[in-house]
């Protein structure tokens, strides 16, 4: 009571003085009559007051000219139509409680889905990074044609390369950086910060102001460096140093020497996830063209195109290109490339998220026929109603209108839950991403971006559901509706729609089903590949050695020793070092046969990784011919190297390996001699082909401070973590180890798309068979209710009952298989799309198409069994009566 | 007759009842609902706003106290139709009914 006062008072005084006690009265009877209504009497009661109070006080005060002639009462304006219109649209929803819930619930399904995946996306891989204007934040791409096809970002270009880009007038600002790892020291505990070596200050380019302090200047980041300083993240500020806002006077420790902070990012800045900037230092005249590591970026200038700027970076790449290529082969024909940074960084996962925005708006779609589906149904129950308002003179427009307004107060109502759906969601699927993403400080959550995504959705959802009933109903014709019963002929036309409405339902289905099916056998596929090692029980962790404690011999040492000491820990197996292990390496380099004349265009390349003996024995990966590394291998010993099948396949064709001599890169020492041929192993990816692989002895070469631990052990090597630890700590209490991560999950990770892409498209395919089997149900339990008689007739003259299920099962089936055609033909004809991202199976592949045929026939006839076993057990008598 | 704007739907509907006796709000409103089969159902505030019109428009006023044969409902108002109401009333059903009988005459909306 005392809120239905205080919703009064938002009427003029006089009129709520005038008929206070009524309306008091009016409301007291109402809700005792309300009482006897259920369980959502209650609930509607206010839902009407509410409504009726709130929209009733405002046209009161918008009029408060009473009308002297109340013949003459005022047209109804625009507005008080749409009010009109939302009152009753809010009533209808309130009164069939069931339909709307229904209807709501499967939108906020649809919608949630939709914002959570368009969330997840825009996230990670549309908007990743929080920049200005960051489609003007470039990345600079190379290619070199002799050495392979890719257009390639990160970390593929030298001083040299990046002084000839910075003459380019297209940019306002460059800048270039190599990305490393230094240890923090001075704390509790050592960290391992991930590190961006700058050539060029990057807050120009970024163009962004540090939070606290300045950027470097020319002085600090000039080769030799003025004195030793530091720019951190916002992230490692906070973690390390408590938000100190002093810390631009706090020296700290990096590799164990004083540096001085200048300047702290601001939140969100981490440019490839570093958290450390350093100048370089370095002299760019002085480095090799071929010490290609750095990452090169740049803001366009003002006013310039991304295709300006990249037709400059073509005459200058010409102009390298006639320069060197005399002393640098791969020059000939390179290609500079400006991309935008975030599409450059996130181009592998750019197909795979339209795919997932794609399949999600199809459960959208389903979700919305559905509703449809569920208006129209109701609209034959209302027909009557809906023929007394145009009888009474309600336009067909407005009749439409209504029902538009209906759809939109679901939609909107369905919006709104989704995105609460979406916002939970989002929390939960960050915190099942692998470490790779989080590591770039990406985060998704509900921005504007997605409001206005949700929004829109909710804008379309409500055009679909009303447009076909809408479409129908004003076609219905009043007389009919009046005269006929429920089950009048106006009905007719009714019924087709939805039937039409569920083959769309299942043919979406369908092509949802398909593309399920083909991912999981995808993904099947890539969890059966022979990956050439035994990744069970090995367990990895890397550790970074600074250069000035451990010059050339001394990492070497250090890993000896402890790769020693960690082999006599009960329990382990075999461990080894490494620079990189698979399935996913990285580290490619160019190199010579000798005795081969080179090929004629390409310059051979393999993947180079450092290995110390018992490598080959703890990934369990079979040496073919000639021998492993041994302990004799060593500095002062004849050079060595193994190949893989892969390279003997590709370069020695025919030839024995044994014995063959190599030039790697172009460091001096002499010549490698291959002394074995290991077995082939999964080294660019679980879904690649297997490249070329050079494997060298840790203990020949100096340039290798950063080296991988592998560990297998019987126990299990995770419940090894301790000891391996302490290990560390009983050598160097300073090194941290960090990358701790075991083997197999390092090979879930690599395969983490294709495993996500699976999995959500198979959750959308559930409820899209969820969605169509709901609507089967409905539109045959319907058509069942309608065909009583004609059913009883039939029972009638001699149909047996099994004759009767066979009648309404045939018509489900026709919609199925309607549905079935209809889907598999689009599925098929957008498959080739799929082409790429699928592994080992074929978009046509006929097992996943007969699978998907019968999933959805089984689906057909269990939705439809309920409605069948209804009409068989139909009481021809009681049909026959029914009229 | 001069020409007038049709009543609106809701204030035909509470003349209609009107027309029947004298009424207090909550019985007009049950009036209606159960007239229209629930398609029209007013809430305390549009039913008095309408009321409002009425009566300031002299198409209803108060009417005495009702029969104390209606108990503890005495000290309602009663709403009754005034002449002036009547004649609004009789205007516009007939217009109703003129459109009705010309829409009959259409073949096409006579169907079976």
């Amino acid at each position: 009571m005392s809120l239905f006062r205080l919703l009064l008072r938002l009427y003029p005084k006089g009129f709520r003085e005038r008929y206070r006690a009524e309306l008091e009265g009016m409301f007291l009877e109402s809700r005792r009559e309300a009482r006897y209504r259920g369980r959502f009497g209650a609930g509607r009661f206010w839902f009407d007051i509410i409504v009726d109070l709130v929209v009733g006080a405002w046209r009161q005060r918008r009029s408060s000219v009473v009308p002297d002639d109340a013949g003459d009462f005022p047209r109804r304006s625009e507005m008080d139509t749409i009010l009109q219109d939302l009152r009753d649209a809010s009533r209808q929803c309130v009164r069939r409680p069931g339909f709307a819930a229904v209807a709501v619930l499967s939108l906020a399904l649809g919608i949630g889905a939709n914002s959570l995946i368009y969330g997840l996306v825009d996230g990670f891989v549309f908007h990743p990074f929080p920049y200005p204007q960051a489609d003007r934040f470039m990345s600079i791409g190379v290619n070199f044609p002799k050495l392979s096809s890719n257009v390639d970002y990160l970390e593929v270009l030298s001083p040299a390369d990046y002084l000839d880009i910075r003459t380019a007038r297209s940019f306002a600002a460059t800048g270039a950086f190599d990305l490393g790892n230094r240890n923090l020291s001075g704390g509790d505990q050592p960290e391992r910060v991930f590190t961006a070596l700058l050539l060029d200050d990057l807050f120009p380019v970024l163009q962004v102001k540090p939070a606290l302090g300045r950027g470097f200047t020319r002085d600090e980041l000039a080769p030799g460096g003025s004195r030793p300083v530091a720019i951190i993240s916002d992230r490692l500020w906070r973690s390390r140093f408590g938000a100190d806002p002093n810390i631009l006077n706090r020296p700290i420790r990096i590799a164990g020497d004083a540096a001085s902070v200048v300047g702290v990012m601001p939140p969100g800045i981490l440019v490839a996830g570093t958290d450390l900037w350093l100048p370089w230092g370095g002299d760019p005249a002085a480095m090799p063209r071929t010490v290609r590591q750095f990452n090169v970026v740049a803001r366009l200038a003002p006013g310039v195109s991304a295709a300006q700027a990249n037709a400059e970076l073509a005459t200058i790449a010409a102009a390298v290109d006639q320069r060197e290529r005399a002393a640098f082969k791969e020059y000939e024909g390179w290609r500079l490339v400006a991309t935008p940074f975030a599409s450059a960084i996130m181009r592998d996962a750019r197909p795979a998220a339209f795919l997932l925005v794609g399949a999600v708006a199809l459960v959208l779609l389903i979700a919305c026929a559905n509703i449809a589906g569920l208006f129209l149904a109701r609209a034959t129950s209302r027909q009557r109603e809906l023929a007394v308002r145009v009888a009474l003179g309600a336009g067909r427009w407005r009749i439409a209108r209504h029902l538009l307004t209906e759809a939109a107060l679901i939609a909107c109502a369905g919006a709104a839950a989704g995105l609460a759906l979406a916002s939970t969601g989002l929390k939960a699927a960050v915190a099942l991403l692998p470490a790779q993403l989080t590591m770039f400080g990406l985060e998704a959550h509900v921005n504007a971006r997605v409001l206005a995504w949700t929004a829109a959705l909710a804008v379309v959802s409500a055009a679909l559901v009303a447009a076909i009933p809408a479409f129908s109903a004003t076609r219905t014709d009043p007389q009919d509706a009046l005269k006929a019963d429920a089950r009048g002929a106006g009905t007719r036309s009714g019924t087709r729609l939805r039937a039409a409405l569920v083959v769309a339902e299942i043919a979406l289905s369908a092509v949802l089903l398909l593309g399920a099916g083909l991912f999981l056998r995808s993904f099947a596929n890539i969890q059966r590949v022979d990956r050439g090692f035994d990744a069970d029980g090995v367990m990895t962790m890397r550790l970074t050695l600074p250069r000035e404690r451990y010059e050339g011999e001394k990492a070497n040492a250090f890993f000896d020793r402890l790769v020693e000491r960690i082999g006599a820990l009960p329990g382990v197996r075999a461990v080894a070092a490494a620079s990189q292990f698979p399935p996913d390496e990285s580290f490619s380099t160019p190199f010579t046969l000798d005795g081969t004349p080179s090929e004629t265009g390409h310059i051979p390349t393999a993947m180079v990784t450092v290995a110390s003996p018992a490598y080959f024995d703890t990934l369990r990966v079979p040496i073919r011919r000639g021998r492993a590394f041994s302990a004799t291998d060593r500095l002062d010993a004849p050079r060595v190297a193994i190949v893989n099948r892969a390279f003997v396949d590709r370069y020695l064709a025919g030839s024995d390996a044994l014995g063959r001599r190599l030039q790697i890169g172009d460091a001096a020492g002499g010549p490698w001699t291959i002394v074995g041929v290991a077995a082939n192993v999964r080294n660019a990816g679980l879904t690649q082909p297997v490249q070329p692989e050079l494997y060298v002895p840790v203990r020949q070469q100096t340039l290798w401070n950063q080296l991988f631990v592998l560990t297998r052990a019987d126990t299990g090597a995770a419940a090894l973590m301790p000891a391996l630890r302490e290990t560390v700590r009983s050598l160097d209490a300073d090194q941290p180890i960090y990358a701790v991560q075991s083997l197999e999950q390092a090979i879930a990770d690599s395969s983490f798309q294709q495993r996500t892409a699976a999995v959500l498209i198979a959750v959308f395919a559930a409820i899209a068979m969820l969605l169509a089997a709901v609507g089967i149900f409905g539109v045959m339990s319907y058509s069942v209710a309608a065909r009583t008689q004609e059913i009883g007739i039939r029972m009638s003259v001699g149909a047996s009952r099994a004759e009767i299920l066979r009648l309404v099962l045939a018509q489900a089936g026709r919609l199925a298989t309607s549905g079935l055609l209809i889907g598999l033909a689009i599925g098929l004809a957008g498959g080739r799309a799929l082409g790429g991202m699928l592994y080992g199976v074929a978009p046509t592949d006929p097992v996943t198409l007969a699978a998907v045929a019968a999933t959805l026939a089984l689906v057909a006839v269990l939705a439809a069994w309920v409605p069948a076993a209804r009409a068989m057990r139909i009481d021809p008598m009681v049909a026959l009566r029914y009229e | 007759m001069p020409r007038r704007r049709p009543l609106s739907l809701p204030v035909l509907h509470i003349l209609l009842a009107l027309a029947d006796g004298p009424r207090h709000g909550y019985a007009i409103k049950q009036d209606i609902e159960s007239r229209t089969h629930g398609a029209i159902r007013l809430g305390p505030g549009t039913l008095y706003e309408a009321i409002q019109r009425l009566e300031a428009g002299g198409l209803i006023d108060e009417a005495d106290a009702a029969d104390p044969a209606n108990g503890q409902e005495a000290q309602r108002r009663y709403y009754r139709l005034t002449p002036r109401g009547w004649t609004a009333l009789r205007a516009d059903v007939a217009q109703l009914g003129a459109i009705v009988d010309l829409a009959r005459a259409n073949p096409r909306l006579r169907k079976a």
